[in-house]
């Protein structure tokens, strides 16, 4: 072999030219407009569920289910919570690839470490109140007719579904937050 | 003298778009991907100007932009195969294509592979070695330890010296 890896590596790439400003405008320009569109559809899916539970609150509120309609808007009021909070979390990302690789990075998995470690708060925790509401209004209008022992056998696995759904997702991204605060360690041990 | 941002955007492709090119292939192996890569790393930099105040050396500037660009791209991909610390590897991992029959191709296919498969961090370490950067030049950079460079320039010369019998480089 005549060459070491070191030496091919410069050997390759001499070709290479800097890309135009005017393609860096467009690139900057068509990445602002794939952002609006990404916003747009997910503005507009919780928009349409929200719609869609307020609908059925203020029809429940019309037929004198005054508890099932208020658990529906309380749980349109958490998605608009859960919305807010992925817009905030979005939008708040200063970019600043300038800075040392080691800070860069360590930002980048402290990010991700603060938004997976609080998903109980910002993510579930805007759900449960109208999801718990619900269950408790369906199940006592269920009452009424059956009695409250058989109300609450009926709806006990359906609620262990939903809830066991919530305390999956909290658990999950708390492992996964959990291996990004050992990474954020092991780089904090490189500086 | 002061430099625009676009007089510093001329000055590092002049200077660095080779390494910018190298950079974008070592760490994406589909080649359409990384001329895009390439061309997002351009585009990072010609942002980035407007913030330099010439607290570092242009060098150390395009350096930085574009291993963090790189390293964001690394991390937005599908994730691949699990990434293993340099210090746990014993040998180079074999080219993706094994139909490849000159041995030089084959060389920089086993690097590419090298530092598709370590953390970011062990990579960028890697790249910027190769690039001929000294040791200050790369915790300048990256923002490593002297000694967390020294570790891992060390582990880099012997894996490779173990498999390709090369000289010390300078």
């Amino acid at each position: 072999m005549t060459n070491t890896p070191f030496t091919q590596w410069k050997l390759t790439g001499g070709e290479a030219s800097f890309s135009s400003p005017s393609e860096c405008s467009k690139r900057a320009s068509k990445f602002e407009r794939t952002i609006h569109r990404r916003n747009l559809i997910e503005y507009a899916a919780g928009v349409f569920i929200a719609a869609l539970m307020g609908a059925s609150g203020v029809g429940a509120f019309i037929k004198g289910e005054a508890l099932i309609g208020a658990s529906l808007l309380i749980t349109v009021l958490g998605v608009f919570v859960v919305m807010w909070g992925l817009h905030k979390r979005g939008s708040n990302l200063q970019r600043h690839p300038e800075d040392p690789c080691l800070v860069h990075l360590r930002r980048q998995y402290e990010r991700q470490f603060e938004a997976l470690r609080a998903v109980p708060l910002w993510y579930i925790g805007p759900l449960v109140p109208g999801v718990t509401l619900l269950y408790l209004a369906v199940t006592a209008r269920v009452a009424e007719t059956i009695g409250w022992i058989d109300a609450l056998g009926g709806i006990a696995s359906s609620a262990g579904i939903t809830f066991g759904i919530f305390g999956l997702v909290a658990l999950a991204n708390w492992f996964a937050a959990r291996s990004l605060k050992q990474k954020i360690d092991e780089i904090d041990a490189l500086a | 003298m002061t430099h625009t941002p676009d007089t510093l955007y001329q000055q590092a492709g002049n200077e660095f778009a080779p390494a910018i090119a190298r950079l974008a292939r070592a760490v994406e192996r589909d080649a359409d991907k990384a001329r895009d890569l390439e061309q997002e790393i351009h585009c990072a930099l010609w942002t980035s100007f407007q913030r330099f105040n010439g607290d570092c050396a242009l060098k150390t500037w395009v350096y930085r932009v574009a291993h963090n660009v790189a390293a964001d791209h690394i991390a937005k991909a599908v994730r691949g195969p699990k990434k293993v610390p340099l210090e746990e590897i014993d040998a180079l991992p074999a080219a993706a294509n094994p139909e490849s029959e000159a041995a030089e191709a084959l060389v920089l296919a086993q690097v590419g592979e090298l530092i598709r498969s370590l953390p970011p961090l062990d990579a960028q370490t890697i790249v910027l070695w190769l690039e001929g950067e000294s040791a200050a030049a790369i915790s300048d950079i990256t923002g490593l330890s002297a000694g967390a460079v020294s570790v891992r320039v060390h582990r880099i010369k012997t894996l490779l010296a173990d498999h390709f019998e090369m000289g010390e480089p300078t």
